[in-house]
């Protein structure tokens, strides 16, 4: 789109229709860079991780501002369900091409979304001498800053969960949902 | 039984049977990475052949970088590639040197077919999964499981699809 | 694995570039573009808003990516040595910012002696839909991307300074990138 002449602000633009892409290997490249920079400056495993779920907040807070736009025509959702179908299948194919592999409950206020290889650690070897680092973490910030916005504020985390037969671990985002959540979601009936 | 035999075809004949009788193992010997200062980064042996020790390693890593600068400082004319191929008795290996002066060879039982391409082949992979990961160190020895893995892979299909095994 | 096919070479950038678009995996550009947001952002809060430092900052992560990318280029479209610095100029501008994000380009204003060019973005993945607020008007948004270059040149032997010569988000018309 070009702009000549006075600036039109970003506001008045249009959104994009999400159909223009750029090559897995300039995320891969990028993405890698900003595990390197938080590296630096986190002191543990664990600080990393959250430094990580940072970056990824910015990222679906606007996204689901995007998608809320695009694919519902602003309508908001306001049932616990909704938003984790939302997030499991919408937000997954527009970020990675594919919906999430699966949503399970574990408890009233515990669920899990898993992926079995989450894009963002498809070139990653995470060396032994960092444990269980799951650089996803920057997906679950993601899925947090989603909820966030969407109103189901909720602790998400990403961790390793081995698979019968399968030689590499999926990934599982972890969600516990506050306390308000779950008394709205009665309080709106099952 | 044809009387016409190709020499060349002789020759191959020759010398991967006399191999063999020797025995050498057939398909991909080893896979060597050196970085552009002449440094070891990766070393990996796919065929049962004499384990070398790893400062051994290195030092013919850093041997290898010099007789590949000394090849194209002697070439007769300019841009030269530097060593592509090497061929003995008992084995082949083939070189090659990246623009930005990393070099990869492998070693195999003389007159392996397709070894440019596996070649080509592992600094695709390189590019992918020691490039772009955040844990690599540039210009350290490569330790990426996934790198690992699918180097194996590729070093297997390659044999299998030569009917090595 | 499976197989991925290698990029066909073509008879000149343009149709390399293409090639290799056409033949590379592709992501949703939002999900690089925010990406990139979001660390730009970062570098801003860790660096106090000094937007010199920022800049800075920014050009010595694109020259450590660059450092590795240019392997990833080389390995994809099987490049070989250019012969000149126009070349080297089409070869980043027609392979190398067409493989990796997908966007068309000119290369041209060159000087007289061939030394210095200005590369023309039809658009920037890096600064979609950002605006800067008035206490960043000094911010280079994507001085990454020179860094980039500037890096995956060092590591074939071509010393360049790459800098941006238009800037729409600080009000030039459209994005360009000046090589020298």
């Amino acid at each position: 789109m070009q702009r000549k002449g006075p600036q039109i602000s970003s506001v008045d633009r249009p959104l994009p229709k999400g159909k223009s892409e750029v090559s897995l290997s300039a995320f891969a490249f990028l993405f890698s860079e900003i595990v390197q920079y938080h590296r630096t400056r986190a002191s543990s495993i664990a600080e990393l991780e959250r430094r990580l779920e940072d970056a990824g907040t910015g990222v679906g807070v606007r996204m689901l501002e995007i998608l809320s736009y695009r694919e519902k025509g602003n309508r908001r959702e306001i049932r616990l369900q909704g938003i984790l179908q939302f997030i499991n299948t919408n937000i997954w194919r527009c970020l990675f091409g594919k919906v999430a592999d699966s949503l399970e409950v574990y408890n009233d206020d515990e669920y899990v979304i898993s992926d079995r290889s989450p894009l963002v650690n498809r070139f990653i070897s995470v060396p032994k001498d960092l444990g269980d680092l799951n650089c996803a973490a920057f997906v679950a910030g993601i899925i947090k800053g989603v909820l966030d916005i969407a109103g189901f504020p909720a602790e998400v985390s990403a961790y390793y969960a081995p698979v019968e037969g399968q030689i590499h671990p999926r990934t599982n985002f972890f969600m516990k949902f506050s306390p308000e959540v779950l008394d709205r979601e009665a309080r709106l009936g099952t | 039984m044809s009387q016409d035999i190709d020499p060349l075809d002789l020759e191959w004949r020759n010398r991967a049977v006399l191999a063999q009788e020797a025995g050498v193992p057939p398909g991909v010997h080893s896979l060597w990475i050196i970085n552009k200062s002449g440094g070891l980064v990766y070393h990996k042996t796919y065929a049962d052949i004499p384990h070398i020790d790893v400062n051994e390693t290195m030092r013919l890593a850093s041997m290898w970088h010099a007789i590949h600068a000394m090849s194209i400082q002697i070439s007769p004319v300019e841009g030269c590639t530097g060593i592509e191929l090497l061929e003995t008795d008992q084995f082949d290996l083939r070189c090659t040197q990246t623009p930005t002066g990393t070099k990869f060879f492998v070693t195999a039982a003389p007159k392996t077919l397709g070894l440019e391409h596996l070649l080509r082949s592992v600094y695709d992979l390189y590019s992918d999964y020691v490039m772009k990961n955040p844990f690599y160190e540039m210009e350290m020895p490569i330790r990426c499981e996934l790198f690992d893995t699918n180097v194996l892979s590729a070093v297997r299909n390659h044999n299998a699809q030569l009917g090595n095994y | 694995m499976a197989q991925r096919p290698t990029a066909p070479r073509g008879r000149n950038p343009e149709q390399t570039g293409q090639a290799a678009w056409m033949a590379t995996e592709k992501v949703n550009a939002e999900l690089f573009t925010l990406t990139y947001g979001a660390i730009v952002r970062q570098v801003l809060h860790d660096y106090e808003d000094c937007v010199e430092d920022v800049n800075k900052k920014l050009d010595s992560m694109g020259f450590d990516i660059g450092c590795r990318l240019v392997e990833d280029f080389l390995a994809k479209t099987s490049t070989t040595r250019c012969g000149d610095f126009k070349e080297t100029a089409e070869v980043v501008a027609k392979v190398g910012l067409r493989l990796f994000l997908g966007i068309g380009t000119r290369v041209g204003e060159w000087n007289p002696e061939g030394t210095e060019c200005v590369i023309t973005l039809d658009t920037n993945p890096l600064a979609d839909f950002v605006e800067l607020p008035e206490k960043y008007r000094d911010l280079s948004f994507s001085q990454m991307l020179c860094g980039v270059i500037r890096g995956a040149l060092e590591m074939v032997s071509v010393r360049v300074t790459c800098e941006w010569a238009r800037d729409a988000l600080r009000g030039g018309d459209g994005y360009a990138i000046r090589l020298l």
